[in-house]
């Protein structure tokens, strides 16, 4: 009997020392009594053998916890389109201006913002000035200047570094420095979306202009993946492949210091994972979690932040009004081409039900491709709401209906079946589903498609199925450039081809209307101007119905009760972060 | 034993020749060692292949917007991706330091290539951590996976003894019943779902009860720091999910060969001759019935390199298996490459040595000539 329980009893030991071998509870900091010790941060002071005295506990290591669903490729702006790194920037490094969680602009490593008013911007457009502060320092201690500026654009721009992305800086045309805090920008044309995207995150000249002039690139530099010199209140420190990355304070910070010692992001590639780390107390915010667990983390007593960026959950539809072709074949369904066909498929789908059964609610359907863009969200509401039967409507009047009993309309012997495609995400899988249901009910046959995200968005050279024709329902999530209204997709001249491969107007429209309005657009630096244009593209986007807004797609945040003062920007979500607070 | 010559017969097989067993065995590991070229020569061409056809790498670095057209052609050119998929094969192998490229797109080659190939031991750079040598990533992930991976393989093994030689001794009592059924249902759950529901026992239930808890995620605390304590403690759930499943299949495994040897003359004769039922169990019976399981042990090492995938993944432990999937799923050919020639190699290696160990613990074996 003795010898049948041994593995019982290893089991039960197993278990104990599992758990006995765990963290503790922590124990609330109790009044000791050992000498008075000036504390050094960062330091554990251990009390020696020497007569009692009654002493405050030294202020321990404030450290805040962030899960990161998706590690940063790298820290340098340059090489990354990565929300998940560019939204660091605001921790070690800066952007000219920054936007609150108003999604407001204001200036940060310049005086004011350039604007006509104020001179910063020329009656014609074509220049921008921008005065820089003049306390501003790297973390190194050396100023930033303008040639920081300057270097920046050059970089960006040089063609022997591989980039992530060029534009916006390729619409610069040169760059003058008179003074070390002056910064003239020239421009060929007026360059309306310059405030949104333009100085998001200096380089530093004195640490990579050697890099550069040694190796010819700035491809390998070390600084890419440990930028140990940045303007942000914290400066880098750590980062362990696939581990973690930590940001300690900026002792040498020209502006407010932060009150938190240290900002550690834990990369939790797993979502279930990570909300159970945030149970736990592993993390103190975290990022990018299913909505079904939204609830399990409130009653965690976590804050759930629910911050609007831009995005928006959409159906791009393909009307090939331009007879293209794709290897010899022709391109999309010839009923996407009438404009009651798409309208009744606006009016098929069931979108109030899908917000409310996918996202339980936290979202809404999106009243324009605009609707999360500050100062543009304002835009006429004219979205569709779910009437099958006037739908219907719509297809008999198109001359779509069921002639041959099959229970899909067709007409002219074409069956009104549409090729629907997205990415394999769990949730668009289950939205597909639904809507197939929907539109088959009022007679239009769906055939899915459901790819990884890269081959979904793979190019026209790649034969990505987008571009093939295949898809005339095409889904995915989407902004203007955030914050800014500007859109490019629906261009004429971005209809891709054998010559043109790289074109990303997939859906093959060619609008003059509309693409002369995206064209103006981009050029108006008057906000009401460019208002009034962007509605009028909102106008022709709802009556043809070029574009469908399933549900918004805002950036969900849980934060722990123990952190306070934290607000979140749509642009740059971690602008206040030296107000935040840690208690025990 | 006849039955295991069956099995194995191009790789063993009694001989009579008289040359001496180092020769033969040297003979053999060459032989070994030179088949594997044109085999990873083979590999490599179809891995590359595949990984360049899996989808579009400028697609995967958009992030979350649609990378415009400009940059898709820009880049496609800069990263040597507009080239045909065979010759970015043979500038993955022998390098382009011997030709040059046209990178501004004016139809003249002016750039100077810069890569030596793998065969010049030059792997080439990330594609997603722009201009991180391959080496070096994979160099910052293996040691956290072998760490890993070695302490799991050691305890699966341990306990996989235990358990199985305690069932073969006990077959059919209560607890080797038991533990056939905890086998049985360990090894039927996904790992997933073992990991998930350790971490909220262990991690998130036990701190709500107030109980001494496990960290969930990571590697260490980072108000602590990172010591050997702490690595150890954020082990134990990890190791704990892969053990229970690897456990349970290796238990099985030993207890069936232990049941076969139990019932060999040899043992019935030790018996017989009155030894201590210790030493006929862990000294006779246990060495030969292990044999087995240097093989699976044997197969199971070069993949210890690859990592846990799904365990990694889920505990946030940054070894290879994430290193892996992170950089498959965004198409960087050279890691993957890197990894899965690294994989390739180790399979071929520990396959020799498995052999090599084989035959020194069944000395009747012996290699062909």
């Amino acid at each position: 009997m003795k010898r049948k329980h041994i593995l019982f009893t290893i089991l039960i030991v197993a278990t104990i020392i599992l758990s006995a071998c765990g963290t503790a509870q922590t124990a609330t900091p109790v009044t000791t009594t050992a000498p008075v010790v000036e504390p050094t941060q960062g330091q554990v002071v251990v009390p020696t053998a020497v007569p009692p005295t009654e002493v405050v506990a030294p202020p321990e290591k404030t450290v805040t916890t962030i899960t990161w669903i998706q590690e940063y490729d790298s820290l340098n702006p340059m090489y990354t389109n990565m929300w998940f790194s560019t939204t660091t920037q605001q921790i070690w490094n800066a952007w000219a201006w920054e936007f609150d969680d108003k999604a407001q602009p204001y200036p940060k490593l310049v005086t004011e913002i350039p604007s006509l008013d104020n001179g910063g911007i020329s009656a014609d457009g074509t220049v921008i000035t921008m005065t820089l502060r003049s306390d501003v320092t790297w973390s190194d201690g050396t100023p930033m200047t303008s040639a920081d500026f300057k270097f920046t654009w050059e970089m960006y721009t040089n063609e022997n570094n591989a980039v992530a992305s060029v534009y916006p800086y390729d619409y610069i045309t040169s760059i003058d420095t008179p003074d070390e805090t002056t910064v003239v920008i020239h421009f060929d044309n007026p360059f309306a979306p310059w405030l949104a995207l333009l100085w998001h995150g200096i380089i530093p000249e004195h640490v990579l202009r050697p890099v550069f002039d040694a190796d010819g690139t700035l491809d390998n530099a070390e600084w890419n993946l440990a930028p140990t010199v940045g303007l942000g209140p914290y400066v880098f420190d750590t980062w362990e492949s696939g581990s973690f990355a930590r940001f300690v304070k900026n002792e040498n910070y020209w502006g407010t210091p932060a009150k938190i010692d240290e900002i550690f992001f834990r990369f939790v590639p797993d979502e279930a994972a990570q909300v159970a780390s945030l149970l736990a107390g592993d993390a103190d915010i975290g990022y990018w979690y299913e909505w079904i667990d939204a609830q399990k983390l409130e009653d965690a007593k976590f804050s759930i932040v629910v911050v609007p960026n831009g995005y928006d959950e959409g159906m791009f539809f393909m009307v090939n009004n331009t007879e293209a072709k794709f290897n010899d074949q022709p391109i999309g369904h010839p009923a996407m081409l009438d404009v009651k066909v798409r309208q009744a498929l606006a009016m098929a789908i069931d979108r109030e039900t899908l917000n409310q059964s996918l996202n339980l609610g936290f979202t809404t359907v999106p009243a324009s491709f605009w609707d999360s863009i500050p100062l543009y969200s304002d835009l006429p509401n004219t979205t569709y709401s779910y009437d099958p039967d006037g739908a219907k409507k719509l297809l008999d009047e198109a001359g779509w209906v069921d002639s041959n009993g099959d229970g899909t309309r067709d007409k002219d012997g074409v069956e009104l079946v549409l090729g629907y495609g997205t990415t394999n995400m769990e949730k668009r899988q289950k939205a597909q589903v639904v809507i197939q249901e929907n539109l088959q009910a009022v007679g239009i046959g769906i055939e899915l498609t459901s790819l990884e995200s890269d081959l979904f968005f793979a190019g026209y050279a790649d034969s990505g199925p987008t571009y093939t024709g295949d898809l005339d329902i095409q889904e995915w999530s989407d902004a203007p450039m955030f914050p800014d209204p500007d859109i490019y997709y629906w261009l004429c001249s971005e209809i891709p081809s054998a010559d043109y491969p790289s074109g990303s107007n997939s859906f093959y429209l060619c609008d003059q209307e509309l693409n002369d309005l995206i064209v103006l657009q981009s050029t108006q630096l008057d906000y009401k101007e460019r208002h009034d244009t962007i509605s009028k593209i909102n106008k022709i986007f709802q009556e043809r119905v070029y574009w469908l807004g399933l549900w918004q797609d805002p950036d969900p945040w849980a934060v722990s009760s123990k952190l306070q003062n934290i607000k979140f920007s749509p642009v740059n979500p971690f602008f206040n972060i030296t107000e935040w607070v840690k208690t025990p | 034993m006849a039955g295991k010559y069956q099995l194995l017969p191009c790789i063993y097989r009694k001989t009579d020749s008289q040359q001496p067993a180092k020769t033969l065995m040297l003979r053999y590991i060459i032989r070994r060692l030179i088949q594997a070229i044109p085999l990873l020569f083979i590999i490599s061409i179809v891995l590359f292949f595949l990984m360049r056809n899996m989808g579009d790498p400028i697609a995967a670095m958009a992030g979350r917007s649609v990378t415009r057209s400009a940059e898709r052609e820009r880049l496609t050119k800069v990263l040597g991706l507009d080239k045909p998929v065979y010759l970015q094969y043979i500038y993955w192998l022998v390098g382009n330091d011997w030709t040059k490229t046209d990178v501004d797109g004016d139809g003249i080659a002016e750039t100077q290539g810069t890569r030596k190939g793998i065969l010049r031991g030059d792997f080439g750079t990330s594609l997603v951590n722009r201009g991180k040598p391959v080496t070096k990533v994979i160099a910052e992930r293996l040691p956290n996976t072998l760490i890993l991976m070695v302490a799991a393989e050691v305890v699966v093994i341990l306990g996989a003894l235990i358990v199985g030689v305690y069932s073969a001794l006990r077959q059919y009592s209560a607890l080797d019943n038991i533990m056939t059924a905890v086998s049985f249902i360990a090894y039927s759950m996904p790992i997933f779902f073992i990991a998930l529901i350790s971490m909220y026992i262990f991690g998130v239930f036990f701190k709500r009860w107030g109980l001494p808890y496990l960290p969930t995620v990571g590697m260490f605390d980072p108000n602590v720091g990172k010591t050997v304590g702490q690595v150890a403690l954020h082990m134990i759930l990890p190791i704990l999910s892969m053990t229970l499943i690897s456990l349970a299949a290796y238990s099985r495994y030993i207890r069936s060969t232990m049941l076969e040897v139990m019932n060999q003359d040899y043992i019935r004769t030790a018996k017989a001759k009155g030894l201590p039922r210790w030493r006929i169990v862990y000294i006779h019976a246990l060495k030969n019935a292990s044999l087995p399981l240097v093989t699976l042990v044997g197969l199971d090492i070069p993949l210890l390199l690859g990592g846990a995938l799904v365990t990694e993944r889920i505990f946030a432990w940054p070894g290879m298996g994430r290193l892996f999937l992170d950089h498959v799923n965004r198409l960087d050919v050279p890691v993957v490459m890197g990894i899965l020639m690294l994989i390739a190699v180790a399979v071929v290696v520990f396959q020799i040595i498995t052999d090599i160990v084989y035959a020194w613990l069944d000395p009747r074996i012996r290699y062909g000539t």
